[in-house]
């Protein structure tokens, strides 16, 4: 059978216009997203493959069973029969033990740059209820006489925790990381291999994106609108903190969320974006509130002495600092192209 | 002879079809970019960013008080807000799908979908 040339030419050109319509169909593993309120926040949460809508049904059951662990103000939950145990051991459940010890660990590694007795003086701030005031210095000063991770008597083994009289503990820096950690086993458990959260900023990942390539995660440029730049992450949390997150202004003055618990007031070390990325969200989501605290030559202290995971900077005065592991997996954005970087390296 | 002109046309029918249909999803995406507006997870209402071209403002009633919502083409924001902490006023304009505006007190989430790619490398996520 002979065609004529336009025949041939058309077939090919249809053949052509079948083949661009197929290339739009990779990547055909769906991903299902599930958005929940919780720990103050909304969380969104995305596995992708068959078993999706499975593990978003139990990884929301598991976030609300932690979230009445955790919660200051829920009444019966962990955090406030500790809060109001009046000296008396209180006894907490497994993932109020765990968090605790990881917690407290940071906290003394990082010499109280993190400190979850800072509650009260967070309170007098109205970080937490919205009613912010600068309280006046005398305040602070009394309220953190009752500040000190060290008086908090915790005893991993017994799963008890006690605390002195006025002291009063929130897990806020470091619930959520927790939290992401146990909804990457959710997802492991229930057959996903590959998903994303994001709780209330805190990205955590799941193996690969379902083509096989790594995650993309954009930090917050923390001057604006826009994106630092983006990190590649496989398996790992890509969390941040930053002054840009919660704050008022009074008197021509920004006074943000993250406290120095050594002065009580908005922590000013020169960074004004931390992000840690690693294995465990915990660790990430304590560590990017510690490094905030610490400012950049403390963070790179920290680093060398303990390791075991890499952070990204940004300073007020716009430059970049990250650690070696990042360097090769980090892409400025915008404005960001033509910031110093500086790599931190072992 | 006959046959093979009708093949011709046949194949020249479906080649423009298929034509047409890829052009216009290429225009469509291209230039899409949605916001849904959610209260308590319930979709309350769908806006075409692209298609706007004059500033649209309106208000959302939740448990703290009314959100004022102003969206322009391309992009939109939380421009007044009752309630106390007033984050979803901070968190400003949104023109790509990358993080949600969310206002907790009220539990209204305002998300983009982007249909296309747009000039920013693609993101998956939004650490912040």
């Amino acid at each position: 059978m002979k065609h004529s040339k336009p025949a041939r030419v058309l077939a090919v050109l249809l053949a052509c216009v079948l083949l661009c319509a197929c290339e739009k169909q990779e990547a055909s593993v769906e991903g299902v997203t599930s958005s929940v309120f919780a720990m103050d926040t909304i969380m969104d949460l995305t596995p992708y493959g068959a078993a999706a809508e499975e593990a978003n049904t139990a990884a929301e059951a598991r976030i609300l069973e932690l979230e009445s662990l955790f919660s200051v103000t829920q009444e019966g939950s962990d955090v406030y029969r500790a809060n109001h145990g009046d000296g008396v051991p209180v006894t907490v459940s497994e993932d109020t033990a765990a968090l605790l010890e990881t917690a407290l660990r940071v906290c003394a590694q990082t010499d109280g740059a993190l400190d979850i007795s800072i509650y009260p003086v967070l309170r007098t701030w109205g970080f937490t209820t919205g009613s912010y005031q600068v309280p006046d210095e005398a305040e602070i000063q009394s309220l953190l006489e009752r500040v000190n991770y060290r008086d908090i008597a915790f005893d991993a083994d017994a799963r008890t925790v006690s605390l002195p009289d006025g002291m009063e503990i929130d897990l806020g820096s470091v619930a959520k990381g927790y939290t992401g950690d146990q909804v990457m086993q959710v997802f492991r458990d229930t057959g996903v291999t590959s998903g994303m959260i994001n709780l209330g900023g805190n990205v955590q990942v799941l193996g690969t994106k379902p083509d096989g390539s790594a995650w993309r995660v954009a930090v917050q440029d923390p001057r604006g609108d826009g994106y630092v730049g983006v990190i590649e992450a496989v398996d790992q949390a890509v969390i941040t903190s930053g002054g840009y997150q919660r704050y008022f202004e009074q008197d021509g003055e920004i006074y943000w969320h993250i406290l120095d618990p050594a002065t009580g007031a908005p922590a000013h070390s020169g960074v004004i974006s931390a992000t840690a990325v690693g294995d465990s969200g915990t660790m990430c989501d304590a560590l990017s509130t510690a490094l905030f605290v610490m400012g950049a030559d403390r963070a790179e202290d920290y680093w060398r002495t303990y390791g075991g995971f890499d952070y990204l900077l940004v300073t007020e005065d716009g430059k970049i600092i990250l650690t070696e592991g990042l360097a090769d997996r980090f892409e400025p954005l915008g404005t960001w192209e033509s910031s110093s970087v500086t790599v931190v390296k072992k | 002879m006959k046959k093979t002109s009708f093949w011709v046309i046949l194949i020249a029918a479906v080649a423009l079809l298929a034509g047409v249909a890829a052009v216009w999803l290429q225009i469509r995406g291209a230039g899409a970019t949605i916001a849904n507006i959610y209260q308590d997870g319930v979709c309350i209402r769908s806006i075409d960013l692209s298609s706007l071209t004059e500033t649209v403002t309106f208000t959302v009633e939740g448990p703290a008080g009314t959100n004022t919502i102003e969206a322009e083409h391309g992009r939109i924001r939380v421009s007044h807000a009752e309630c106390p902490d007033q984050v979803c006023v901070e968190m400003g304009w949104r023109s790509d799908g990358a993080s949600p505006i969310v206002c907790l007190p009220n539990k209204l989430v305002i998300r983009l979908e982007n249909t296309a790619a747009s000039a920013t490398p693609e993101i998956d996520g939004v650490t912040g």
